[in-house]
């Protein structure tokens, strides 16, 4: 396997990295190691910070700013999420197959059992993940993308199975519509798009005490873990 | 102590983050810079969790070193595997 | 005034940091895939899941999410280490000189005359 450095074919992308480089540089150097930029009394962090838990229930503040005082931009992020797996899905699906000249090997019974055996536990830790989006660190996104890489795992594995695509779109655009919906009885009741209409309900600290906030996170993490099932599947090819 | 060793573990991961992206960027074996990338990636979440900002940590060594790495590795393997230079060999 | 618990976890933690350094040792030193693949599954099954369990020892209260971490190693590490040495195998990486017995390449033969007769 003959590997040659040619330095000069290089050079614009390492340019351009040390540059890239310099502008994050300049624009952090005078903030100290490891301290707030904004560090004033009255500032947007400072407020989400001390109030968040109180208002939404949620005792992650990332969850708390991400869904429900960002809300809207969130829906704005899975749709371009959505756009984007849509598009890569149209052209790598018009295009023509692989060449198929190389059979792969058949996976052996240490793999498949061991998939088998593993494949659950990915996707209940994913589960996890995206229903305790507002008590620990992750949510829908993360809880998402683990449970895709749990049928990744299958799909290499098992070659020969078929990922069931319209499933996978049924289930997206069903995520996709409860997210929208949760946002219009939002708007229903409190007159407010992705009002946290439930709220008092337990401590904050408990799985119900976040009003609709798991519920958001449990469609985007079913609307994440069906996208990217999917444009793995299609891009893997011999299905379309 | 811990202020230093924890300067000290910052600076070592981000120079082998460095190293690994200019050799990922030098290489000419593509699965070789897709491993590559996704050991960048792997560190990055480390140093996220350093920072105290375990949700992008979880968000970036997912998609980062798991997701991102088998599409580039689908793609390689439905083109070809060597970089054809440009110029001179 | 040091706890017979913390201890117990620091032996555990000193045998993983052990077991990690000849992972990494072997790493560098050792001449082809199979052997290098051998000793880094040898740094993950002793080193890290070693180290899980004196953490876990040391702070009983991440016992039960060390057990899972070490049972999840378990389940995972050999998965792993099998599929890359398979998948090196396959295509076509050479055993070292010294190596003195395959049994994976006959094994694999037979499975595909039995196979192509079929």
């Amino acid at each position: 396997m003959m590997e040659r450095y040619d330095i000069h074919r290089s050079i614009p992308a390492i340019l351009l990295a040390l540059l890239v480089a310099a502008t994050i540089f300049y624009a952090f150097v005078e903030v100290g190691f490891g301290e707030a930029k904004v560090d004033e009394e009255g500032s947007v962090s400072n407020r989400f910070i001390s109030n968040s838990t109180q208002e939404t229930g949620s005792s992650n503040f990332v969850t708390a700013v991400v869904v429900n005082y960002r809300g809207f931009d969130t829906l704005g992020e899975v749709t371009v999420l959505f756009l984007a797996s849509a598009g890569m899905g149209a052209i790598v699906s018009a295009l023509p197959a692989g060449d198929k000249r190389k059979r792969p090997i058949p996976p052996s019974l240490i793999l498949t059992a061991g998939t088998r055996l593993v494949l659950p536990l990915i996707i209940l830790f994913g589960s996890y993940v995206f229903v305790h989006g507002h008590l620990s660190p992750g949510g829908g996104f993360q809880g998402g993308v683990i449970i895709a890489s749990g049928l990744l795992l299958y799909l290499v594995i098992f070659p020969e199975w078929k990922a069931p695509h319209k499933a996978l779109a049924l289930s997206e655009s069903l995520a996709g519509l409860s997210f929208a919906g949760i946002g219009i009885i939002g708007l229903a009741v409190g007159g407010i798009f992705l009002d946290n209409v439930i709220s008092g309900l337990g401590e904050a600290g408990m799985l119900v005490s976040a009003g609709l906030i798991p519920l958001i996170y449990i469609a985007i993490g079913i609307k994440v873990g069906a996208e990217m099932t999917g444009l793995v599947a299609r891009m893997k090819g011999g299905d379309a | 102590m811990m202020e230093e060793l924890f300067i000290a573990l910052w600076v070592i991961m981000s120079i082998l983050a460095i190293a690994m992206a200019i050799h990922a960027v030098l290489s000419r074996d593509l699965i070789k810079a897709t491993i590559l990338m996704a050991g960048v990636s792997l560190i990055a979440s480390f140093l996220f969790v350093l920072l105290r900002a375990p949700d992008v940590a979880m968000a970036e060594a997912s998609i980062g070193s798991a997701l991102t790495a088998i599409i580039l590795v689908l793609a390689i393997r439905n083109t070809k595997r060597f970089e054809e230079g440009g110029g001179e060999k | 005034m040091i706890g017979i618990q913390t201890i117990i976890g620091m032996a555990f933690i000193s045998i993983g940091l052990l077991f990690q350094f000849l992972g990494a040792l072997g790493l560098v030193r050792l001449p082809d895939v199979y052997n290098r693949l051998q000793a880094a599954t040898k740094s993950i099954t002793m080193g890290a899941i070693s180290i899980a369990i004196g953490v876990g020892v040391i702070d009983l209260s991440l016992l039960p999410k060390a057990l899972l971490v070490v049972i999840f190693l378990m389940l995972t590490n050999p998965l792993s280490s099998h599929a890359i040495a398979r998948a090196a195998y396959n295509s076509g990486v050479p055993l070292w000189k010294g190596s003195v017995v395959d049994r994976y390449g006959p094994a694999l033969k037979k499975l595909q005359k039995r196979r192509g007769r079929s």
